[in-house]
């Protein structure tokens, strides 16, 4: 709806010597009564030749604000008080007073030759003015328009929608989101959540299918996205002047690891309602390998223990390998690993040779299967020790729809792996092109936390920087989070061509980059309400500020109250849990019966492989995999080893 | 012993001063002793008026006058003075702003035109701007001409406000009243409205001697005199008036803070001088500073004059740049 504009003015362009009007500032002043305030676009209209006849035009954003009264010096007010603040209130007039506005030149047309803002009448911005001011014009309509609804500008009355560019908010001509706001008001979530909506409803047909990957890092944030939320009159009011139909996400897959005992979920969706709807994500060596270097600290890392890693996975992981002493080995989990390893040892230690295993060091050795062997300890649940595989769906990603990892309870090292694995994967796919999406919006929180600005140069933050410089070209685009902008990496969030800001804390306005901004701005930013955001994007040649709905899904501390999550059940049930939601028909003395007396181990691997093969009759299979029942038996005694030659160059 | 003969002086109880401001140096059209007849008392007495209840009209319109010249050219020694004269009406309402009620504004040329040369004087009639002539014996010598045109002006300003002072009364309401920069003795209808008062702030005319005058002249802050009434003078009209000191004067002038109030030569005027007085009183507030008057200049009369500054033409005073000759470069 194109609401017409008031042709009333508000308020006349001034200019001095001391304040003149320049092409990129200008200063006006309005009644003491006035519905304009810091943020509101405004319409300056030279005076034509003739009657409507209009000259240039150009559309500013209000800036900054002055209001002060012909009193000459506050002594002045005191001495007429005498010297009483009650009595100043009496005086029968009211000083003259000005209100006087600076405002950034948004657009000026004709755009060349470009001039100073002419002295003539200012006008509230209309809806038609909006689109003009922010250059919307040129992506909202047309032949292959590509607006994604950003929020509702809202000022002096008006609620113009304000679009983003999916061409620089998606790629390829620039891509990436960043938000920053201080913790605990739920604006960043928010926006995020209502962001992807609005690009899930309003993403161009010409640029294909798009997907959106979250990483929930903290608590039930990202748990509820397919349960819809409460709205109020307002939101919906403002769900349809953006054209957003206001529903929860309709297609939401999610993803969580195992906790350390393989079978409960470490998540907090694990309502029995919703639980059904979680995936397991179990990753064994061969995802792990590609990734050691996530693990391992950066002290690890030396040539050696490179070199001897690559040489695992190109030479020993998946094939027939012969460790020189006799030995066959098929490595494809990390027991076979670590009895590849037991394997070496014995052998230079039994023959007494040499420190050295195809030009690798025993040092060495022994250093990389120590940390490769932690790893599954440090990150039990998500990565097995000798169990298949459950992974994200590679190849298949549908269109609009999010996958949610749920990494919130997850050691840190192990988010570091999700993430470093899951972007690298995302990655070769859409290099590939047969992810099944053309473009994929990766969701990630806390990125002061992982893309510290001073922080070690971590393999997370190396990869981070490869989506924001890189990713677009692909149809990878961060979406990211933090609370202190200033603290992340200056090349990501450099490379972010959208910028949202929530309510910012005050130290944080104080830092360099926050310079351009207007004290007045900055105020209004450090006191920014719930739903409202600054906005910057290439289009938009200064900050605009937004107020969006809020997400039409359920807020994650709602959801835990309305769906909270069930206590861990004991392991027998949890298996029996896991089966029934794959096969309806299984009783859960069955499965009791079955798994009686057995080593959870054999369980766990049993049942991982029913969920990847995902049988008819699983019941059947699960018994298959099982095996025939084995009496416990003690383990063999190892056998001694004699001591490692003690003389060694190694260093370590 | 005192260290100065001021010192000694302060010592032996005059009262300390500093300040000298321009009306008590006095004006060109000063007037002389008149002479008063007292209305409220045969004698002049003085009266506190901090207790007195203020009036509190509904509304309220003050008016004032601004005069701008320059001498624009010259022919042969017969200045051409361009002169510029305003009035206004602010008018104050319940919520205590001002605002614009009524204004005039008038343009006009001030010389002597049997003194100019043919094409001069032509320009002028085709120009179509209002001629003031000077009388013949001021024409003579530009100093003295300049002085007439300014008087010429003074009138011209005068002139104006008169008019549009009576034409406020006209659409005054029943709850309104008119307060004026300077006397109502010079318009039959300003001195006859029963809720039109003037302000005079420049003291030329003086109505007391002796003991009334030093009675009159060093009257406390927050006291007024007397109601008198100034005896006739050529064609003003009959009027009441008292002296009224809104800041104390010691320590600066016998003039500063003092106001003299003009008001509709009635019984009633008489029994509500101390009413009157203290809502002048509380007129002090706010200061209008920065003017140079403003113990005397109530701020809504500044007001109007800043707004009728702010719309004069720009180029009627003299622009502020050097005036040293150009050089060659």
């Amino acid at each position: 709806m194109i609401q017409t504009r008031d042709p009333e003015p508000i308020g006349r362009v001034v200019a001095t010597e001391l304040k003149p009007a320049t092409p990129h500032q200008f200063h006006f002043w309005t009644a003491n009564e006035t519905t304009i305030g810091i943020g509101a676009i405004v319409r300056v209209e030279e005076p034509g030749p003739g009657k409507r006849e209009g000259g240039r035009v150009v559309y500013g954003v209000v800036t900054d604000g002055f209001a002060y009264s012909d009193l000459a010096t506050p002594l002045h007010d005191v001495v007429s008080a005498e010297g009483d603040p009650a009595r100043a209130a009496e005086s029968p007039s009211v000083r003259q007073e000005i209100r006087l506005w600076t405002a950034a030149v948004l657009r000026q047309q004709p755009e060349e030759p470009l001039q100073p803002v002419p002295l003539g009448a200012v006008y509230v911005a209309s809806d038609a003015d909006v689109a003009q001011a922010l250059r919307m014009d040129a992506y909202v309509s047309g032949a292959q328009p590509s607006g994604i609804p950003v929020g509702l500008y809202t000022a002096a009355g008006l609620e113009a929608p304000v679009y983003l560019d999916a061409d620089f908010l998606l790629g390829p001509e620039a891509a990436h989101l960043n938000i920053s706001g201080v913790s605990g008001l739920a604006t960043k979530t928010s926006a995020v959540e209502f962001l992807l909506a609005s690009i899930f409803e309003h993403f161009p047909a010409h640029k294909g299918r798009v997907a959106a990957l979250c990483f929930n890092v903290k608590g039930p944030d990202l748990c509820f996205l397919d349960r819809p939320g409460t709205l109020d009159d307002a939101d919906r009011r403002r769900y349809e002047r953006l054209g957003i139909v206001p529903q929860p996400f309709q297609r939401v897959r999610y993803y969580a690891p195992f906790k350390a005992d393989g079978v409960n979920l470490n998540t907090l969706r694990t309502h029995p309602d919703l639980v059904g709807d979680v995936e397991p994500l179990v990753w064994g060596l061969s995802e792990v390998l590609d990734f050691a270097e996530v693990l391992l600290n950066r002290d690890d890392i030396d040539a050696k223990a490179d070199a001897f890693i690559d040489f695992l996975s190109d030479r020993v992981l998946n094939k027939e390998f012969d460790d020189g002493f006799g030995g066959g080995h098929r490595v494809q989990t990390f027991a076979d690993l670590d009895g590849l390893f037991r394997a070496i040892f014995d052998g230079l230690e039994l023959s007494g040779r040499s420190d050295m295993w195809r030009t690798h060091h025993i040092a060495t050795i022994r250093k990389v299967r120590n940390r490769l062997s932690n790893i599954s300890t440090r990150c039990k649940g998500l990565v097995t020790d000798d169990g298949p595989s459950s992974d994200l769906p590679w190849g298949g990603f549908e269109d609009r729809t999010v996958y949610v990892v749920d990494v919130a309870n997850v050691d840190p090292l192990g988010q570091d792996l999700v993430f470093a694995r899951v972007v690298s994967k995302l990655r070769e796919h859409l290099e590939r092109r047969d992810l099944g999406v053309e473009a994929v919006v990766v969701f990630v929180d806390e990125l002061n936390k992982y893309a510290s600005g001073d922080g070690p140069e971590t393999y997370v933050r190396k990869m981070l920087l490869d989506i924001s410089e890189r990713g677009r070209y692909l149809g990878l685009v961060l979406f990211a989070a933090e609370q202190f902008r200033s603290q992340v990496h200056r090349r990501v969030v450099g490379n972010a061509g959208t910028t949202l800001f929530g309510r910012m804390d005050a130290d944080e306005l104080a830092t360099p980059g926050y310079h351009v901004l207007s004290p007045a701005v900055k105020i209004k930013l450090a006191t920014l309400p719930i739903g409202e955001l600054m906005v910057r994007h290439p289009h938009f040649t200064q900050p605009i500020f937004v107020r969006f709905p809020r997400p039409a899904v359920l807020r994650g501390r709602d959801g835990v109250e309305r769906f909270p999550p069930a206590a861990d059940l004991s392991f027998e049930d949890a298996v029996v849990r896991q089966l029934a939601r794959l096969d309806r028909r299984i009783r859960p003395n069955q499965v009791k019966d079955l798994i009686a007396e057995r080593r959870p181990d054999d369980v766990r691997r049993a049942l991982a492989a029913v969920r990847r093969t995902r049988p008819d009759d699983a019941l059947a299979y699960f018994r298959r995999m099982l095996g025939a029942r084995v009496a416990p038996a003690t383990a063999p005694a190892r056998e001694a080893v004699p001591p490692l030659n003690p003389i060694s160059e190694e260093p370590y | 012993m005192p260290s100065s003969w001021v010192d000694a002086i302060l010592a032996a109880g005059a009262v300390p001063a500093s300040y000298v401001p321009d009306a008590s140096a006095g004006r060109t059209d000063l007037e002389g002793f008149t002479g008063a007849d007292g209305v409220e008392d045969d004698e002049l007495r003085t009266y506190c008026v901090a207790d007195a209840r203020p009036l509190a009209p509904g509304a309220v319109a003050f008016l004032d006058g601004i005069e701008q010249w320059r001498v624009v050219g010259y022919g042969g020694v017969t200045p051409i003075v361009r002169g510029y004269v305003a009035a206004a009406v602010r008018r104050r309402g319940p919520d205590r702003r001002l605002r614009t009620a009524g204004e005039v504004s008038r343009e006009l040329a001030i010389t002597r035109l049997d003194a100019l040369a043919e094409p001069l004087r032509r320009a002028l009639a085709e120009s179509g701007v209002a001629v003031v002539e000077l009388a013949e014996e001021d024409a003579g010598q530009p100093t003295r001409a300049i002085q007439a045109a300014r008087r010429e002006l003074e009138r011209a300003r005068l002139a104006e406000e008169r008019g549009l002072a009576e034409r406020c009364l006209a659409g005054l309401g029943p709850d309104e009243w008119l307060v004026v920069d300077g006397v109502l003795s010079d318009s039959a209808a300003l001195s006859a409205h029963r809720r039109a008062i003037g302000v005079i702030k420049s003291h030329g005319a003086q109505y007391f001697e002796g003991a009334e005058l030093e009675r009159a002249l060093t009257l406390p802050a927050g006291h007024r005199t007397s109601v008198f009434q100034p005896r006739s003078r050529g064609a003003r009209r009959a009027i009441y008036s008292w002296y009224l000191r809104l800041w104390p004067w010691e320590g600066n002038d016998l003039l500063y803070g003092l106001l003299r109030v003009e008001a509709h030569a009635d019984a009633a005027t008489v029994a509500r001088a101390s009413a009157l007085s203290a809502w002048l009183m509380r007129e002090r507030s706010p200061l209008s500073t920065p003017d140079a008057r403003w113990d005397r200049l109530l701020y809504p009369i500044h007001d109007v004059e800043t707004y009728l500054r702010s719309r004069a033409p720009r180029d009627v005073l003299s622009h502020p740049a050097s005036r040293l000759p150009r050089t060659g470069s």
